[in-house]
C-alpha cells in the first residue's frame, strides 16, 4: 500500500505542453472539446518592467480531505487504498457536485458526444462508454504494470516528478518534505498530494 | 490568485433551487396555516398540489442538467453529500404532501373517483392524522427549502457561496416566495374567508422581506471586506442592472412598499379591498426570488491559487 504523490518543480518546467498531449493520449481525454486532465497554466507574474513568466503545471491533486468525494452523492468518487482519487464512470449521474467543490479546477464533464467523438476516432478501443465526469488518475493502469503516469514519463525536464511519499528513500518524499515544495490552497485544509517547488 | 466565473452550474440549477424552496415553503406555511388558521379546504388542496407540481418541475429541471438523469437512484448512497440529503428530504416531502392533500382531494369532483377507490379505513385514518402529517409536512418543507442553500453553499473555492449567510438567505427567500404565492392564490379565491388569510399573508410576507433585507446586509457586508473571489462577486452583483433593479428594487422595494401600505392603510379587513397592488406584489417577490437565484448563481467564481 503506497501514498502516492507528485512533486511539480516549476524551476524547469518549460511549458511544452508533452505531458498534456501524453495524458490525453493514454487516458482518451477529449481534446477536441478542449479538455484534458492536466493542464500547463502560462501566467505573468509581476510587473512591468519586472515581469517575467511563470510555467504551473496543474492536474488533480489527489487530496486527502477530498472536498469532491464529500460532494458525491452516488459515491462514484472514491479514494483507493493507495489515496488516488478515482471515479467509477457506471456510477457518476454527472450531477456536477464534485465540480463546483473542487477548489482546483481539475474535473470536467466527459459528455455524450465527446464520447460519440471518442468511438469515432478509437473505435473498439474506447476507454469512456458512458458520459461522466472525468478527471486524473495519476494513469492507475500504468502503475498497475509498474509505470510511471504519462505525463511523468514524458515530461521532458524532469519537472513531475512522481513516487510514494510514504517511501521514505523516494525522489518525491525528500523533496515534498525537503521544505522547499508547498501544496495550493493549503488554508482550505484539503491536505493536497500534489506539491510545488517554486520557480 | 484568480478569480474565474463558474461555468458548471446555469438557470436549470436555478430553477431547481427556485422551484425547490418555492414548493417546500408553500406546504410549509400552508400547513402551519391549517394547524393555527384552519382555512378552507379547496385552496388548501390548490396550494398542497401547486407546490408538488413546483417541486417535481424543479426536480425534471435538476434531472435534465445531469448527465446520466437514469441513474439518479444511486444518488441515495453517499450520506455526507447534500445532494444525498436533498433526495430523502424531497421523497419525505413528497410522501407528507401526497398523504396531506388525498383527503381534501373530495372537495374536486374531477378526483372525487380516485380518492372513492382508496379503501376507506385508509382515508380514515388520513383524515384522523391530517393535522399531525401537516406538521411533518410543514418541517419537510423547510427541510427542502434550506437544502437548496446547502447544497451550493458547500463548494470551498467560492468564497461568495461558502458562507453560512447562503442557507439562510435561500431559506428566507424561499418562504417569502411561498408567502408571495399563497397570497396570489387567498387574492384571488372567493371563499369568504381568503381577506383574513390574505392578510396574515401580507404580514408574513413583509415581515419576511425584512429578514430578508437584513440577511443581504450581512452578506454582502461580510462579502465586501474579504480580500477573496467573495468580494469579486458582490462587485460583479453590483454592476448587475437585472440583479439591482430586476431583484432588489422591484423583487423587495417594491413588494415590501406595497404589503407595508397594505397593512397600515389598505384596510385590509373590508372585503372590497383593492387586489391589483397585491396581485402585482406577490408576482414581484415571485420574479425577485427566480432573479436572486440565477444572479447568486452567476456570480459564483472559483478562487484559483494561480
Amino acid at each position: 500500500m503506497a501514498r502516492y504523490g507528485m512533486v511539480m518543480d516549476m524551476r524547469t518546467c518549460v511549458g511544452c505542453q508533452a505531458c498534456m498531449a501524453a495524458c490525453s493520449t493514454e487516458n482518451q481525454t477529449p481534446f477536441w472539446s478542449e479538455k484534458f486532465r492536466t493542464h500547463v497554466e502560462d501566467k505573468e507574474v509581476g510587473t512591468f518592467p519586472d515581469v517575467r513568466r511563470v510555467q504551473l503545471p496543474r492536474l488533480c491533486m489527489h487530496c486527502e480531505n477530498t472536498p469532491c468525494l464529500s460532494a458525491c452523492p452516488t459515491g462514484a468518487t472514491h479514494m483507493d487504498k493507495n489515496g488516488i482519487v478515482l471515479v467509477n464512470n457506471d456510477r457518476c449521474i454527472g450531477c456536477y457536485a464534485c465540480c463546483i467543490a473542487c477548489p482546483y479546477d481539475a474535473r470536467y464533464a466527459y459528455e455524450r458526444e465527446d464520447v460519440e467523438k471518442e468511438h469515432e476516432l478509437y473505435g473498439k478501443d474506447v476507454s469512456h462508454e458512458t458520459p461522466h465526469v472525468d478527471k486524473c488518475t495519476f494513469c492507475v493502469q500504468r502503475l498497475k504494470e509498474k509505470l510511471e503516469p504519462a505525463c511523468v514519463a514524458t515530461c521532458p525536464t524532469h519537472t513531475r516528478i512522481f513516487g510514494d511519499l510514504d517511501d521514505r528513500q523516494s525522489e518525491v518524499h525528500k523533496l515534498a518534505a525537503s521544505g522547499k515544495a508547498q501544496a495550493l490552497n493549503q488554508g482550505l485544509g484539503t491536505s493536497p498530494k500534489v506539491f510545488y517547488i517554486p520557480s | 490568485m484568480t478569480f474565474v466565473h463558474q461555468e458548471v452550474w446555469h438557470w436549470q440549477i436555478a430553477t431547481y433551487l427556485f422551484l425547490g424552496g418555492l414548493g417546500g415553503a408553500t406546504f410549509a406555511i400552508g400547513a402551519v396555516l391549517h394547524l393555527f388558521e384552519g382555512c378552507d379546504r379547496k385552496m388548501l388542496s390548490i396550494a398542497v398540489m401547486s407546490s408538488i407540481a413546483f417541486l417535481v418541475v424543479g426536480t425534471v429541471f435538476l434531472l435534465a442538467d445531469m448527465l446520466q438523469p437514469l441513474k439518479a437512484i444511486y444518488a441515495l448512497t453517499n450520506p455526507r453529500s447534500w445532494i444525498f440529503w436533498g433526495v430523502v428530504f424531497i421523497n419525505f416531502y413528497f410522501i407528507a404532501a401526497i398523504a396531506y392533500i388525498i383527503p381534501l382531494l373530495d372537495e374536486w369532483p374531477l378526483f372525487q373517483p380516485i380518492v372513492q377507490k382508496i379503501p376507506a379505513p385508509i382515508i380514515g385514518l388520513l383524515e384522523r392524522f391530517n393535522k399531525l402529517v401537516a406538521l411533518g409536512g410543514s418541517a419537510a418543507g423547510f427541510l427542502v427549502a434550506i437544502y437548496t442553500g446547502l447544497l451550493i453553499s458547500a463548494a470551498p473555492a467560492i468564497n461568495f457561496w461558502n458562507t453560512p449567510a447562503l442557507p439562510l438567505l435561500f431559506v428566507i427567500s424561499g418562504f417569502s416566495t411561498g408567502a408571495a404565492f399563497l397570497l396570489l392564490l387567498s387574492m384571488l379565491s372567493s371563499n369568504p374567508a381568503a381577506p383574513v388569510i390574505s392578510a396574515k399573508l401580507e404580514q408574513l410576507d413583509a415581515m419576511l422581506i425584512v429578514t430578508e433585507l437584513i440577511i443581504l446586509g450581512a452578506y454582502f457586508n461580510f462579502a465586501m471586506f474579504l480580500p477573496t473571489g467573495a468580494r469579486a462577486s458582490a462587485e460583479f452583483l453590483f454592476h448587475s442592472p437585472v440583479f439591482i433593479v430586476g431583484f432588489f428594487v422591484a423583487g423587495l422595494i417594491v413588494p415590501l412598499a406595497i404589503e407595508t401600505w397594505g397593512i397600515f392603510f389598505g384596510g385590509h379587513s373590508q372585503e372590497n379591498k383593492p387586489k391589483l397592488p397585491m396581485l402585482l406584489a406577490s408576482s414581484l417577490v415571485l420574479l425577485g426570488g427566480y432573479l436572486l437565484r440565477i444572479y447568486v448563481l452567476k456570480a459564483g467564481m472559483f478562487q484559483y491559487p494561480w
